[in-house]
């Protein structure tokens, strides 16, 4: 048997947090799971098209209307995708027992989370392309397919980061793979939920405060207010807010705290 | 700590009030190969996930590879790891798995690619490197393990229970492997494991550990020495001769002879402390072989036991 020489090649290697990522994102790839997501999304946004092409059709819905309606979906279920994925980085390697493998390698653990994330997100711009041809097929028109493409690829990637980070985040802090995606699921539903309210939550200053706390109450009232309520980019910013936070506060967390999270079994006295 | 390649220092590790590692020390040096030994739950895992910085020590130091505990990156840089119980990402081949690490290692993409198929014919797998690594068996996710712990020409290498699940053949080749890699390249290997002929084949250091606790440390000797397991025969001889053979060991100064427990052919024959002192040594067995042949008795059989490592592993075990 012979034996390994030296390791050659040092000088063109590429930074960990990006071998990390182009790995996970291979790995989501090759195992059928993000062909699965995308494959379900699609399904919901044909269904989503037909119903809203349909109500506009007969005129009960407005093209605006209808284009927001997808844009919505499109949005809820590509952070959902996202999120799931985000909520296994972690916890599925240390369930599939292939964490400590990883651990014992030179690779710094924040560039690890960040290659997650960014493996994550990919899925987030998966949906999102997937989400295009059926945008192109309400709009009709281009402003509005233009104003739609730019609106939900800037507030849907702010909130896919910020949720991918609290996936991952929730990931680092479970041992049981099935808990941290309960857990992120849960959160998820319960920040979707004041946008499927049929009169919205009721009205007065504590409440417009948790709405615009909310990253996905908030930054799908913005994309509503701009196709539908003809507001200017400009208007309304408050709303992107929370999403931006979410992102300062968990990716902050995640990236800061890495050392501290990413180890073999999670909890204060695993390490 | 000069020459030392792996220096512990009084490492403790606790979970609360659970102690799974306590005051451990010893060296290891260039082209060691230890074995660590201690039955479940005696802390091998422990040590080897402390050395390797996946656990920080609670108390005590450590160096690896002349780095001390507190650069990990630059220890891990050094170290090869076989963890016990290391899964395998199931969609990927064999080869995309070993370049993905040698990457992790900061080796080139093209590179990478040729140490992982080097490493792959290495281990016996280069005709199974482009299949998914779901479809090996589970000595070839061992070997598969074992490339992937030499990605980085490690100075160090830990290998917790490397042979587990191989055919005889396959622990041939990995013990060879482990010899080669301490004695061409000067490679310090930290071997866990329950197969005690493998320690006794390979290693030239031991560890034992129980409970937690260095119970030995020192070469294969030393540590049968240490643990003083009376050494005793079981002589074999035709039935009809027994009595002579008893009376010929019974005239020789420091022996005891009885017939064993349930067999009628078979002398146990104990070396007890001589005059001086000095504890009985295996060796001083011979001399009542000599005594039987001298008898004019044909001996069948002549066995030498609790001069083995397993003896001294479960004298010190309690096993």
């Amino acid at each position: 048997m012979t034996l390994p020489a030296e390791p050659e090649g040092l000088e063109d290697a590429a930074p960990t947090w990006l071998v990390v990522a182009r790995q996970e994102m291979r790995d989501l790839s090759i195992s059928g799971r993000a062909l699965v997501l995308l494959f379900g999304l699609s399904a919901l946004l044909s269904a989503v098209t037909y119903l809203a092409a349909s109500n506009q059709a007969l005129n009960f819905l407005e093209r605006r209307e209808a284009v927001n309606l997808l844009v919505q979906f499109a949005v809820a279920v590509g952070v959902l995708v996202t999120l799931v994925v985000s909520a296994d980085g972690i916890s599925g390697e240390r369930e599939r027992g292939t964490l400590e493998t990883l651990l014992v390698t030179p690779a710094p653990r924040r560039a690890i989370v960040l290659g997650k994330l960014v493996a994550a997100l990919s899925l987030w711009f998966g949906a999102y392309a997937v989400s295009v041809p059926y945008v192109l097929l309400l709009s009709g028109e281009l402003g509005i397919l233009v104003q739609t493409l730019v609106l939900s690829l800037v507030v849907g990637t702010l909130i896919a980061i910020g949720l991918a980070s609290i996936g991952l985040l929730i990931s680092s802090m479970s041992n049981s793979n099935k808990a941290s995606l309960a857990i992120s699921v849960f959160l998820l539903l319960i920040l979707f939920a004041p946008t499927q309210l049929p009169s919205g939550l009721p009205q007065g200053l504590f409440f417009d405060a948790l709405l615009l706390l909310d990253p996905i109450t908030a930054g799908l009232g913005y994309i509503s207010g701009q196709l539908i309520g003809g507001q200017a980019w400009t208007e309304d910013l408050v709303s992107l807010v929370s999403p931006v936070l979410i992102i300062v506060l968990a990716g902050g967390a995640l990236l800061l705290g890495a050392p501290r999270l990413v180890r073999l079994v999670a909890g204060r006295s695993a390490g | 700590m000069a020459g030392a390649v792996v220096q512990a220092k009084a490492l403790t590790k606790r979970y609360g009030a659970r102690t799974a590692l306590a005051d451990l020390s010893f060296s290891a040096d260039q082209g060691d190969v230890v074995g660590l030994l201690g039955p479940n739950g005696a802390g091998k895992t422990t040590t080897i996930r402390l050395l390797t910085t996946v656990l920080t020590p609670t108390s005590g130091d450590f160096s690896v590879a002349g780095h001390r505990s507190n650069a990990a990156e630059e220890i891990r840089r050094r170290i090869g790891v076989l963890p016990e119980s290391g899964g395998y990402p199931r969609h990927q081949t064999g080869r995309d798995y070993l370049r993905y690490y040698a990457r992790l290692h900061g080796i080139g993409q093209r590179p990478a690619g040729l140490l992982a198929d080097r490493l792959l014919a290495d281990v016996g797998l280069d005709e199974r490197g482009r299949s998914a690594i779901s479809s090996y068996s589970r000595g070839m996710k061992r070997r598969l393990g074992i490339a992937r712990a030499l990605v980085n020409d490690p100075a160090v290498i830990f290998l917790d229970e490397p042979t587990i699940g191989l055919d005889p053949a396959g622990r041939s080749q990995v013990l060879g492997m482990v010899r080669d890699l301490a004695r061409s390249r000067g490679t310090t290997v930290l071997l866990s494991t329950h197969t005690l002929p493998e320690v006794e084949e390979t290693c030239s250091k031991v560890l034992v550990l129980d409970q937690g606790r260095l119970q030995s440390f020192g070469s294969v000797r030393d540590v049968i020495e240490t643990a003083m397991v009376e050494p005793y025969a079981q002589l074999r001889v035709h039935r009809d001769l027994l009595t002579r053979a008893k009376e010929a060991v019974a005239g020789l100064k420091d022996f005891s002879v009885e017939q064993s427990d349930g067999q009628p052919d078979v002398l146990r024959i104990t070396a007890i402390a001589s005059a001086n002192g000095r504890p009985p040594m295996s060796a001083d067995l011979n001399a009542a072989l000599v005594a039987v042949a001298e008898a004019g008795v044909p001996v069948l059989s002549f066995e030498v036991e609790g001069a083995r490592l397993t003896d001294a592993f479960l004298k010190m075990t309690g096993g």
